[in-house]
């Protein structure tokens, strides 16, 4: 569900103090920062007018915002789920666990001239402090260069694309992987190739899409300086390898693991193709690489584990795993045996706490995402949760868990970015749901006020094992209210009709309405937010947190298993190599062997002929939050209705309408957000106090994917991938691209 | 004008064909939106019954009568529509005021059937006087 749809039509918690207090350690401060507050202060000044709100975060930990992950609903006689392991004590690993004095925390490199972390940062902010591109000048922006990859989809692979690229730049170099995972190094200047790594993934390996989002760059400070492999590029594959190559030559590093590569598959269980792949760049905390993976949704009960696994950075060797179904134990499996099948799986991006020795888990589903009554009481602890792990043991810290008994694939999607809080070290989480939390990443409690929400089991085939009530955020959520009859829409009063005895016949209880079978049920926010894996920015000077978000329902229907059956619905595991169809959306048709119910996903409710959604633009948008009071600064659509139309004609349309959109934002410290993202194929630049568009690029393909700023000799380059996705509809290409202000 | 057409043998030719090519035009109107009213008033009784807005059903009667009317060549098909047609305005700003993204469903294909059956206008004065 890393994906996304159609085309067609988008307080004064400072009140003490004044200045931004939580631009330290995260990002360098920028000379132009002084430049900066003058403009913050007034609204800092308004909020300290209004009425005051602050009173519940006062007492951050509040009795119902525990991150406790048992639900409401826990069913008697079923074994209590186990406490929280502690950090010390849980003490029965046998693996050969380095103790943490070996491993001491290295400095990390910083965002500016280097893009050196997929997230930007190590906090993953996507915050640059370069400033040479300015509002009033980014409309002299001129293409440095385009680069192309060369890898485009070739035969069955048509239709499965959706590379997601965003590149690295360290030194004088881009490093970045293809969407079938070739590693490439090109010059951050002039776009010229200065090496590849083809590691020859197979068709069959593709998942749902062929994506690569990153590389992570790992700097080994025991290998002597100049020797092969000393700063190493380190991926992760869709054929579930993890690869190391010199970041200076592209040669394979023959002291990480095998010849270089690492096979994933060990302690899988049967080898399919397809079903066990990765997508995110690894994240590497103390020496340790630290990966999970995509587990095709919908499949099987009896799926791939979702296991986390920890590798020395340097040889490759196994550290641990975190296999949540079978607590106190961080070895690998027995000959013959697997990690635990079906398990909750992460395939988005984690995020590294050097400082800490932790890693954060954003915790997908279990692998039959909506029907829940045949999971352990180990996938309702940790599914859908964030998760800190000490990622030199892989012992869990803490969690917090955004849905109790996630039956609507509510995967948290996006990277969580690190940030100083009031003075506190804290972990910024959005959600697809919408809701943004800040927990303290050290206990994992939340730092702004949690509620609770009663959450309807009407229409449920499974009622008692549901959740009776969720957690939101009171400090921001992206989520809109939910969805009448009004809201529906289409091209003329007929198919807007035709929408409306859709809406009346499905069954909706607003947000958390529960997978019915016996009729359709509207799922509102979708699958794919609310925030999804293109993850929030942060501008850290000026406390401005932005985030692009989908607002975009999903018409879904449970499937019992004979009419499933009947339609030929059968897991991945059963069909022949390749024939496993990638150009469906996702959850369209997807079996869930195992439990009683196939699914069947109506991807952002389109009509039926048409294709027109069922609900009114805007079907994305962007939105700049006041970091201090979590208040809505300014929202807009995102995305203009160039490429929308009925029946996929495209209208040329200028104006905005605010589309599906998929990946992140960059901000710069002179006030300018890049991010492509939505289904127009425009690479924009908005101003961040204001959220005006200042300038924009036609794309040759979908700009699916994170942008990036860095600097070569004293100028400053903004760059992203025009790489299309099919799941957006958008054109494939295999474009990187980059801009610069003319000289 | 009408009785011209059958006197002066100028007029037959170019005045036939003219009344004829109008005329099919006004059928094709008329039977496009009785096709589109039945539509409308048989979906919108489902709604109704659904318990969703009466305002298709509605709309989808005042059409198959303006199709009616237009059928039979009547000048009274305009006024009648017109009042469709402004109900149907205001009800679309009572539901959704200036979204003007969610009034495409609402204005664009209602304000195209007013402007067509003041295309066919000429055609009807002709069929009345007739």
């Amino acid at each position: 569900m890393n994906s996304m749809i159609l085309r067609a039509g988008l307080a004064a918690l400072l009140a003490s103090t004044a200045l931004p207090i939580w631009a330290q350690e995260t990002a360098a401060p920028p000379a132009g920062d002084q430049a900066q507050i003058p403009s913050a202060l007034p609204e800092a000044e308004d909020a300290e007018a209004a009425p005051p709100q602050q009173a519940p975060q006062i007492q951050p930990a509040q009795p119902t915002a525990e991150p406790e992950p048992q639900p409401d609903a826990a069913a008697p006689g079923e074994p209590a789920p186990d406490d929280l392991p502690a950090p010390e004590g849980a003490g029965q690993a046998e693996a050969p666990v380095p103790a943490p004095a070996e491993r001491p925390a290295q400095a990390q490199a910083q965002v500016g001239s280097d893009w050196p972390f997929w997230g930007g940062n190590a906090d993953a902010t996507r915050y640059s402090p370069l400033s040479q591109i300015t509002p009033e000048n980014v409309d002299q922006l001129e293409r440095a260069f385009v680069y192309r990859t060369g890898d485009m989809p070739m035969g069955d692979a048509e239709g499965k694309y959706a590379a997601e690229t965003t590149p690295l730049k360290i030194g004088n170099q881009l490093v970045m992987c293809s969407a079938k995972n070739i590693l490439i190094s090109i010059d951050a200047a002039t776009g010229e190739e200065n090496w590849r790594y083809d590691p020859q993934v197979s068709n069959d390996a593709i998942p749902y899409s062929a994506s690569c989002r990153g590389v992570s760059v790992y700097t080994a400070p025991d290998v002597p300086d100049g020797a092969l492999c000393k700063s190493r590029v380190i991926e992760a594959t869709i054929d579930a390898r993890l690869i190391a190559v010199d970041l200076t030559t592209g040669d394979l590093c023959s002291d990480f693991g095998e010849n270089g590569q690492i096979d994933l598959w060990q302690g899988i269980g049967e080898k399919v193709p397809g079903w066990y792949a990765v997508t995110a760049p690894p994240a590497i905390v103390r020496g340790v690489v630290i990966t999970g993976a995509q587990v095709k949704d919908g499949q099987a009960e009896d799926a791939p584990s979702g296991v986390i696994r920890g590798y020395d950075a340097v040889t490759g060797e196994f550290v641990w795993a975190w296999d949540l179904g079978n607590p106190g134990e961080y070895g690998q499996p027995a000959e013959g045996e697997t990690y635990t099948r079906g398990t909750p799986n992460m395939w988005t991006t984690a995020v590294a706490d050097e400082e800490l020795g932790y890693v954060y888990l954003p915790m997908g589903n279990s692998s039959v995402d909506y029907y829940g009554s045949n999971r352990s009481e180990h996938e309702n602890q940790w599914a859908t949760s964030l998760v800190a792990l000490n990622a030199l043991t892989g012992e869990p810290v803490w969690s917090f868990q955004t849905v109790r008994r996630d039956v609507w694939d509510y995967d948290l999607g996006s990277q969580p970015s690190l940030l100083d809080f009031e003075g506190t070290p804290a972990i910024l989480l959005p959600s697809k749901q919408g809701d943004i939390y800040i927990l303290d990443r050290t206990t994992g409690e939340p730092l702004v006020p949690v509620g609770e929400i009663e959450a309807p089991t009407k229409g449920s085939v499974e009622p008692d094992f549901l959740a009776k009530s969720q957690p939101i955020s009171e400090w921001h959520t992206l989520r809109k209210d939910d969805l009448t009859e009004r809201d529906m829409w289409g091209f003329t009063p007929i198919d807007q009709l035709w929408c409306r005895i859709q809406f009346r016949r499905a069954s909706y209880e607003g947000f958390f309405t529960p997978p019915s079978a016996d009729r359709p049920w509207i799922q509102y926010p979708g699958y794919n937010g609310g925030s999804d894996w293109g993850s929030v920015a942060v501008d850290t000077d000026r406390n401005i947190l932005i985030a692009n978000y989908n607002d975009v329902p999903n018409y879904n229907k449970l499937i019992p298993r004979e009419k499933a059956d009947e339609m030929g619905l059968r897991p991945i595991n059963e069909k022949s190599p390749g024939e496993s169809s990638g150009n469906n959306a996702e959850g369209a048709g997807d079996p869930q062997a195992g439990s009683p119910y196939a699914i069947d996903v109506n991807a952002g409710w389109r009509n039926t002929g048409t294709g027109v959604p069922c609900t009114r633009p805007p079907y994305g948008g962007i939105r700049a939050i006041d970091m201090t009071t979590g208040e809505t600064i300014w929202d807009t659509p995102i995305g203009t209705a160039r490429r929308n139309g009925p029946f996929g004609i495209p209208s040329y349309l200028p104006m905005k309408i605010g589309t599906p959109n998929n990946g992140g934002a960059v901000i710069t410290a002179s006030g300018l957000i890049f991010i492509g993202a939505a289904t127009d194929n425009l690479f924009r630049a908005i101003d961040v106090e204001t959220g005006e568009t200042v300038w924009s690029d036609v794309l040759p393909a979908g700009a699916q994917a994170n942008p990036i700023a860095y600097e070569v000799d004293g100028r400053d380059y903004v760059l992203i991938a025009a790489t299309g996705h099919h799941f957006m509809e958008t054109p494939i290409g295999d474009y990187i691209i980059a801009y610069r202000l003319p000289e | 004008m009408a009785d011209a057409t059958f006197h002066k043998s100028g007029w037959i030719r170019a005045g036939i064909p003219r009344t004829g090519g109008w005329r099919i035009a006004t059928i094709v109107l008329a039977v496009v939106l009785g096709l589109f009213g039945i539509a409308l008033l048989l979906g919108g009784i489902w709604l109704i019954a659904l318990g969703g807005s009466w305002y298709y059903a509605l709309a989808g009667a005042g059409l198959c009568i303006t199709a009616w009317l237009l059928a039979r060549q009547r000048r009274a098909a305009l006024p009648f529509y017109v009042i469709v047609w402004l109900l149907t305005v205001v009800w679309a700003f009572w539901e959704v005021g200036t979204d003007w993204w969610a009034q495409v469903p609402r204005l664009v294909a209602p304000t195209v059937v007013l402007v067509l059956i003041l295309l066919v206008l000429p055609a009807l004065g002709r069929a009345r006087n007739r």
